[in-house]
């Protein structure tokens, strides 16, 4: 603790003057994506169809939004459903996990030769800053497995936008090794050594205009910036009564961790934990554990968010890839299901208190306002104060849009629309 | 159908199914709904006295009168689901488990319990005599032939038997092999001990559920039970399913055969051939198994061990016919010729 704590005063050092300190943490806007990989049942969270053919075991209960119920495992987001808005006709089309994970990080589904950026490459590219230590997009998951999500984790996340504007991976088993100076080597050693080797690399990549060099040197900038900002990325140096307020689990310490970042510098963070809401078995016995899990993460990050006046300017999203089928299988599980599912956001250009669209009475059918991907991610794009609809015209590729064919954001989501 | 349990005279059970208590009749072949739960009705049980019991996922238990078909008396015994009751051999006591899986530490061991686990209460006036502490979550719970202990398993393969008379502990262990803690899509804990009967001398304890798995949310691991010799100072298991005899998929009961030779595993079929085998009590070995191509929640021998009765489920039809839902619970009734 104490090693921990000498450490974020280091950090703090990195801004000469407070002042400015203080106006970097609050530029622009930000997102923290919870990102529910697997595939949380709408059923057990936000679309409850209690004592229904396909309502399972848990009840639903009020919540402070008069007439809108939610999961009865999630008591503490229903006192702050006039914070959240919640998406309840998600309607899309993939219903396999990769491609599902593909098209709901990214927007839209393939289009090769172009590779469409991850949402949080985007954030970090339009929203993030450069020049700061603190890396724009960090991805925190503990789970180095995780099926087709570990296969999806191994391709190119940054797409067009480049290497740079990928995530810095932490979390678990990804811990950030030596990224500690060395001991034997001065700080004033330390600074001759970099200066050296980043005059000597960029004459390379100038004189030999390697692309390859250039990806070097954004690497090696992004490890300096690590190794000044690694107590962000140490649990132990966070309070402990945040620690136990959050809970114990990978999860729940990490979306803390995501505020933590938030607070002191990146712009986009993306907190998954493998994908543990792919219950095709045991459905019912997990979510009695994920949902109250994520109920309380969400819970607290908001009130977090608002009270430190963060807010306004931070959107939380929690979602997965699709939902889960209104019927049981033999294993009494529930299976993947694109055509009606849910999703919440809150905070940023996001209106609260909103309930959109409907299912009918068991959850098979969108009734009302179907939401495909284009139009969340437009809305999303939106809140956060980016264009949706940029045009880009890359050499030797069609051109293409932020969000393609003009797709409109929702407006009723729109805090400002 | 989650549970069934016999009536007295053996020409109909009671089944506790995902909407409510039904009565069956097997002759003819008639079905009626007696009442619900708010939630699934997780056990159910049918006293000489014609009093059905039932407890479910809404942490209820209900006294049923099936002469005067009137609820008698209800109360709310736990806060979360109760995953399993059981009634003691000679009909004085009954038994719930309860206890809701919470991530307790960053690899998501379980939180300590905030209610008590186990409930131990009167069959006659439904009065809570022991409330018991365990882990959550607590998956199975069983009453020794003489009365006298109530044993119950959780999530993570501990097992605590209490004296029924004190209720003091008398014995735990824990064997890990029914636990998996996922590597593959999720850090968690899955698993546990799903069913568990003393043997009929009351000296050892079978348990019941499935093998360590890589991917939890396959349900592919191994078809398991292990016997436990209890009373010693250091429980010791005696032995297990013989490995050439497991399949994959998840075991939810056991029955002991009345002639205390033989018992009965079943569950749902995940890989291999059968998804119910009878094993001699003794050796453990394996001597018929079939295939029922349904989940099966729960197993039950009558009286003279002549037949086997088997309740359970096959997944939930996606579309209607007749303008309604068919059902999907199955019963299945097995005439038994043991040749010696």
């Amino acid at each position: 603790m104490a090693a921990g704590a000498a450490s974020a005063a280091s950090f703090n050092g990195l801004f000469s003057v407070p002042a400015i300190a203080e106006e970097t943490k609050k530029q622009g806007k930000k997102c923290i994506l919870l990102w529910l990989c697997g595939a949380p049942s709408q059923f057990e969270t936000w679309d409850p169809k209690p004592g229904t053919y396909t309502g399972g075991p848990f009840g639903a209960i009020n919540t402070n939004l008069p007439g809108v119920q939610v999961s009865q495992l999630m008591p503490q987001c229903a006192t702050i459903m006039d914070k959240l808005a919640v998406i309840r006709s998600m309607s899309t089309s993939p219903s396999e996990h990769f491609q599902g994970i593909d098209v709901l990080t990214r927007g839209d589904k393939p289009r090769p030769p172009f590779t469409r950026p991850i949402l949080g490459s985007v954030v970090a590219q339009q929203l993030g800053q450069l020049d700061s230590p603190v890396p724009q997009f960090i991805l925190l998951d503990p789970c180095p497995e995780g099926n087709e999500f570990k296969g999806f984790k191994a391709g190119n996340w940054a797409g067009w936008l480049g290497a740079e504007y990928g995530p810095v991976r932490a979390g678990g088993d990804y811990a950030i090794p030596n990224i500690e100076r060395a001991e034997s080597i001065s700080e004033l050693d330390h600074q001759d050594r970099e200066a050296l080797r980043s005059f000597l690399s960029k004459k390379f990549e100038n004189d030999r205009k390697s692309e390859a060099a250039a990806k070097h040197n954004a690497a090696f900038n992004r490890v300096n910036g690590l190794m000044s900002c690694a107590p962000l990325f140490d649990l132990n140096t966070l309070p402990i009564a945040d620690r136990e307020r959050y809970g114990g689990g990978a999860f729940s310490q990490h979306a803390l961790q995501a505020r933590h970042l938030i607070e002191n510098g990146s712009t986009f963070v993306m907190v998954a934990n493998g994908m543990p809401w792919d219950n095709h078995v045991y459905q019912h016995e997990m979510h009695q554990m994920l949902v109250p899990e994520l109920d309380n993460v969400l819970f607290q990050l908001i009130s977090d968010l608002e009270q430190r006046g963060m807010l306004d300017d931070t959107l939380v999203i929690a979602m997965g890839e699709f939902g889960r089928s209104p019927w049981l299988n033999e294993a009494r599980g529930r299976d993947h299901y694109p055509t009606a599912w849910s999703m919440a956001m809150a905070g940023a250009g996001i209106q609260g208190g909103v309930v959109h669209g409907a299912t009918d009475e068991l959850g098979v059918k969108v009734t009302e306002d179907a939401v495909d991907n284009r139009q969340l991610f437009a809305t999303i794009f939106s809140a956060l104060g980016i264009d949706p609809h940029e045009e880009y015209d890359l050499p030797g590729l069609p051109t293409f849009s932020r969000v393609e064919e003009g797709t409109q954001p929702i407006k009723e989501l729109l805090k400002n629309a | 159908m989650l549970s069934a349990a016999l009536a007295p005279d053996e020409k109909s059970l009671v089944a506790g199914c995902m909407d409510g208590v039904y009565h069956l009749q097997f002759d003819p072949n008639e079905d009626r709904k007696l009442y619900s739960h708010s939630s699934y009705v997780s056990s159910t049980a049918w006293l000489k006295n014609n009093q059905v019991i039932s407890t479910g996922y809404d942490g209820k238990i209900k006294f049923f009168d099936f002469e005067t078909e009137k609820t008698k008396q209800e109360s709310q015994l736990h806060s979360f689901w109760s995953w399993d009751m059981c009634v003691s051999p000679d009909e004085k006591l009954l038994a719930s488990v309860t206890g809701q899986y919470l991530a307790g530490g960053y690899k998501y061991e379980p939180k300590p319990e905030t209610e008590p686990s186990i409930k131990v209460l009167s069959a006659e006036s439904g009065e809570v005599l022991h409330s018991l502490p365990h882990v959550p979550s607590v998956q199975a719970v069983a009453f020794s032939p003489d009365n006298q202990f109530v044993a119950a398993g959780n999530l993570m393969g501990e097992v605590r038997v209490f004296d029924v008379n004190s209720g003091k502990l008398v014995s735990s262990w824990t064997t890990p092999d029914f636990t998996s803690w996922g590597i593959i899509k999720s850090h968690c804990y899955l698993g546990g001990i799903f069913a568990m009967t003393f043997t009929p001398d009351g000296k050892e304890l079978l348990l019941a559920g499935m093998g360590k798995m890589r991917d939890p949310m396959a349900g592919n691991g191994r078809q398991l039970w292990q016997k436990w010799k209890w009373q010693d100072s250091k429980p010791s298991k005696t032995n297990e399913i013989h490995k050439e005899d497991s399949g994959e998929g998840l075991m939810e009961t056991l029955a002991i055969h009345p002639s205390g030779k033989f018992f009965t595993m079943a569950g749902r079929l995940r890989g291999g051939d059968w998804n119910i085998a009878l094993f001699e009590l003794q050796s453990g070995k394996k001597i018929t198994s079939l295939n029922t191509k349904c989940r099966v929640t729960q197993a039950c021998y009558n009286a003279d061990g002549s037949q086997l009765i088997l309740v359970g489920a096959q997944g939930q039809p996606k579309t209607k016919k007749d303008g309604e839902f068919p059902r999907f619970g199955r019963v299945e009734i097995y005439n038994l010729k043991i040749i010696a």
